[in-house]
């Protein structure tokens, strides 16, 4: 009993990256681990998650945005909403976090090799799918096709935009970006996602869809997915909820009988269907 | 006494209306002295009413804990009133968050029982700690009467009663739309004996006194959720930006908690002791809220909860004050 | 496990018996604190009230603290952390009832696992259990519901039962038979006397008890009445006030805040309940459980239906507090009972 699961580790913010700026700022925080031996032992795989933790502040879940395959680093979006995430907003290179984890189940990619793949995102909800996608792209022939969907509200909104231009360059997969309204200069798709994916129609055969996002485009884009031929088995997402331990001890982040922190986030469509509770 | 047909009637009579949502009264508990709040939607509901000395819930609080989710596309607010079985005391705390506007008072029907004390559940679980099964309890002539298991047993009311019910200045409902029975004018006055004896302590004697209170503390908070006037949509000790009160159960939050809690209901607590009876640690926090009520009496010659023509005190400002501003 | 030991110890000898206790242990025991009683510390055996029935407070406040300091940590551009030394002296719970001690296993359930936490564990591998048989149950005990008994020895070191001019004692595991040993004088075996005696008082108690919950069935049950309207029933009288989980032996519902002082802080973990709505509230706005009924009814699933798919076993013990407590008379025994005959 030697390790205490709600110490944190070390860390220091190594660079910061605004992805979104305006009124709900979006930043991906560079997290580099103190101690070497940590750095090199700290594994994970993409769909999990970390509590980051400012001192003094408080501590918040976040998915896991850079793909194990980038060694020697994680990487955390972080949006600006609440206490720890406005502070968190304050930060600037160099400054000491806190980090525990990896918590929660990830996405199979091992069951996933030789699948097509389907990610479908919203927002801030890139996040875990980029880890996917990168860690897929890193091991690009064990996957089938890629497909990448993803959406927001006006361009400026949109995350991580120099690496899905990187992604639009190359042949091996399909990125079909989206803003829901018009836009001068956007000659892309217009639109909300779930209609983004409808037309995008991907093929079911062999293929596995992730969705994450806000929850009413998820609600659609399930919707859809069931419309184009996909089974309930084929269809994952990540959820959220609030979060305190981590380490499904403090009650709260539950569903049905399932903690978001420990059985998931990473949940198929066929499982939610079958939970009782409350998202 | 309060006739139990003419309550059931009443009840009835309010439901048959298209305008009333539900009916708050009381219904026999599951055990022992208990009395449980019970809502009527139906007629057939309104049988289960009853009135009898083990009836000490505030009623006045469940206008107040009415969730109003966002509306659906085409869905209508639900604005039809809420009635409520109120006592003496139950009716201020009905007045007083309608002075501040914490409700309309169209949206309640007031069914005013005149009220000559309730029993204290921990004075008379002391004399029947193993009472099982539910009993029902009787008034007459200044004596409480019941029957257990086959035996009668009569007890002198006043020593079974709330304190707080020895000294009550409005057994009649202040407030109501109807009266289940005659007005009973009031015999007693609050005097503040108590607050008065405690006043002539020291200082340190005092404080010795409230950290022993304090420090039993568990902030389950259970004071604040059954006061009718704790309805701040966001209470200051949720608050985490700025935090005002650490979560951390220890002296100084728990004396901080107590103290500013009591603040709050300066010149708004009407007295019920619902507080100290639901605080599972027996904290006699009744004792804190009478010491303001003494004050605020004095200071302002204001009195809460007692007609729906004076303002609350905070929001009252009078030339005569002795403050220059306002504050 | 040693083999279950039979001792007798003559009332009078009970005082020398926790005075032995006391040279070696920390002891914890029921005091009357006001005519309320609560498990505290003790440092002489007339401190303690054998005539309670059971604490307000349950013991799980000893090992499960209501407000634990995680670590500390001083602040500034590099953040040095200081961890804390877990309390690990070695403790005795004495005059524990057996629903409480019961309450223990169910809490290990959550404590453990892939994530261990230490400042739990660490207390509960050096507390020693001396269980206190009830002889007069309350009128809203249920402990006979969950296949328990008011004089069961079955999560205890140690169990005295009161059995007239003696105490019947019964030691369960090393932990027990280390703690009497200095005081092996004072007890000696039990005859076939004492032991029918002790079953006497037992059953008497059993007897008294009078209350009972049909939890036959009741986790297929509760999967098919998930959208039930009894909740919503049930729910309208709720204060939200959280009583029933902060004095509920099996409730573990816990908060994480970050307290500082200048540039020193510290992780302070403190009860929280799930009553609250504040609970699931998310930074957005968002609330999972928005209403009263949501989170009544995933605090009754969570020990009737949750716990036993994820543990096996029933978070509930059948000590009633929630019962006697609850300002508004939210009966859980009568919920269950009527959950089990709701239409479905």
């Amino acid at each position: 009993m030697n390790v205490n699961p709600y110490q944190p580790l070390l860390a220091a913010i190594d660079e910061i990256r605004v992805e979104v700026a305006g009124e709900r700022p979006i930043k991906t925080l560079k997290l580099v681990l103190q101690k070497e031996d940590l750095r090199k032992r700290f594994s994970y795989l993409p769909g999990q998650c970390v509590m980051v933790s400012l001192f003094g502040v408080g501590e918040c879940f976040f998915a896991i945005s850079s793909s194990p395959t980038q060694k020697g680093y994680i990487e955390v979006s972080v949006m600006k909403l609440g206490k720890v995430t406005s502070a968190l907003h304050e930060c600037e290179p160099g400054d000491a976090l806190g980090v525990r984890g990896p918590y929660g189940n990830s996405f199979d990619v091992d069951a996933w090799q030789g699948k097509n793949m389907v990610f479908i995102g919203g927002g801030i909800g890139q996040a875990p799918l980029r880890s996917l996608i990168n860690y897929m792209v890193d091991n690009r022939k064990k996957y089938g096709r890629m497909d990448v969907i993803y959406g927001a509200r006006a361009s400026k909104d949109l995350c991580f935009k120099k690496e899905l231009s990187e992604l639009e360059k190359r042949d091996d997969l399909g990125v079909h970006l989206s803003i829901d309204v018009k836009e001068e200069g956007w000659d892309k798709f217009v639109g909300f996602v779930p209609d983004n994916l409808l037309q995008v129609k991907p093929s079911p055969k062999n293929t596995i869809a992730v969705t994450c996002g806000p929850q009413i485009m998820i609600k659609f884009v399930i919707q859809n997915l069931l419309k184009l031929g996909f089974t309930e088995e084929q269809i994952f997402t990540t959820l959220e909820m609030r979060m305190k331990c981590g380490i499904g001890k403090c009650g709260r982040c539950n569903i049905g009988n399932l903690y978001v922190c420990k059985d998931g986030p990473v949940f198929s469509y066929k499982q939610l269907k079958n939970i009782q509770g409350e998202m | 006494m309060v006739n139990l047909d003419k309550l059931r009637e009443t009840v009835k009579e309010m439901l048959a209306k298209e305008d009333v949502k539900y009916v708050v009264g009381y219904e026999k508990g599951t055990y022992g002295f208990r009395v449980s709040p019970s809502f009527a939607f139906t007629p057939e509901d309104a049988d289960k009413f009853i009135f009898s000395p083990l009836c000490v819930n505030n009623l006045a609080i469940y206008p107040m804990l009415e969730e109003k989710l966002p509306l659906r596309k085409d869905e209508k607010e639900d604005v039809r009133k809420i009635g409520i079985v109120v006592k003496g005391c139950d009716s201020k705390a009905a007045v007083q968050i309608i002075q501040e506007k914490g409700m309309k008072r169209e949206h309640v029907v007031l069914i005013g029982v005149p009220c000559t004390g309730v029993i204290d559940p921990r004075k008379i679980k002391a004399r029947f700690p193993h009472q099982g099964k539910n009993v029902d309890v009787k008034e007459e002539n200044g004596k409480f009467i019941f029957s257990i298991d086959g035996a009668t047993y009569d007890i002198p009311k006043e020593e079974l009663t709330f304190d707080k019910c020895k000294h009550c200045e409005n057994p009649t409902p202040v407030l109501y739309d109807v009266l289940l029975g005659d007005e009973i004018l009031s015999t007693e006055k609050e005097d503040y004996e108590e607050v008065k004896a405690f006043e002539e302590r020291s200082l340190g004697e005092k404080w010795d006194y409230w950290k022993k209170q304090f420090e039993r503390c568990i902030r389950c908070y259970a004071c604040r959720d059954v006061c009718p006037m704790c309805y701040c949509k966001e209470c200051m000790v949720d608050q985490l930006s700025p935090q005002w009160v650490r979560r951390s159960t220890n002296l100084s939050e728990n004396a901080a908690w107590n103290i500013m809690r009591a603040y709050h209901l300066a010149g708004r607590c009407i007295g019920c002791g619902e507080c100290e009876r639901v605080c599972p640690m027996g904290i006699p926090l009744t004792e804190l809220n009478k010491k303001l009520q003494k004050d605020v009496k004095e200071m302002f010659s204001y009195t809460a909860g007692l007609s729906l023509d004076i303002k609350p005190l905070s929001a009252i400002f009078s030339p005569e004050d002795p403050e220059e501003f306002i504050m | 496990m040693t083999t279950m030991e039979k001792l007798v110890l003559p009332k009078l000898e009970i005082r020398r018996l926790i005075n032995g206790m006391l040279a070696e242990y920390r002891v914890f025991g029921p005091i009357d604190d006001d005519g309320v009683t609560l498990f505290k510390q003790i440092k002489d055996p007339s401190e303690l009230d054998f005539t309670f029935t059971n604490s307000t407070v349950p013991p799980k406040t000893l090992l499960f603290n209501q407000t634990e300091t995680l670590f500390k940590f001083s602040l500034g551009r590099s953040v040095k952390i200081d961890p804390v030394d877990i309390a690990n002296e070695r403790t005795v719970i004495f005059g524990i009832r057996p629903c409480d001690a019961k309450s223990f296993t169910i809490l290990d359930q959550v404590f453990k696992g892939d994530y261990e936490d230490p400042y739990y564990l660490t207390r509960r591998k050096n507390t020693v259990l001396v269980g206190l048989s009830c002889t007069q149950p309350g009128v809203n005990c249920f402990c006979t519901s969950f296949k328990d008994g008011p004089a069961s020895a079955e999560n205890v070191d140690v169990l005295l039962t009161d059995i007239g001019e003696k105490y019947y004692v019964e030691v369960r595991s090393d932990r027990g038979k280390h703690l009497i040993a200095s005081m092996k004088e004072l007890l000696r075996s039990a005859k076939a006397e004492d032991e029918n005696n002790k079953k006497h008082v037992e059953e008497k108690a059993i007897a008294a008890i009078t209350r009972n919950m049909n939890i036959e069935g009741m986790v297929n049950k509760l999967d098919k009445m998930f959208e039930n309207s009894l909740w919503k029933t049930i729910a309208m009288k709720c204060l939200g006030c959280g009583v029933c989980t902060y004095l509920c032996p099996t409730c573990h519902c816990f908060d994480i805040q970050d307290e500082t002082a200048l540039a020193t802080g510290a992780r302070v973990r403190v009860w929280d309940s799930c009553m609250y709505p504040e609970y699931t509230l998310q930074a957005s706005g968002y609330n999972p459980r928005p209403e009263r009924v949501n989170r009544m009814r995933n605090r009754v699933y969570h020990k009737y239906n949750y716990c036993p798919k994820n543990y096996g076993v029933t978070a509930c013990v059948g000590c009633g507090r929630c019962i006697e407590n609850c300002p508004v008379n939210i009966d859980i025994i009568d919920v269950i009972n009527k959950a089990g005959e709701a239409k479905i």
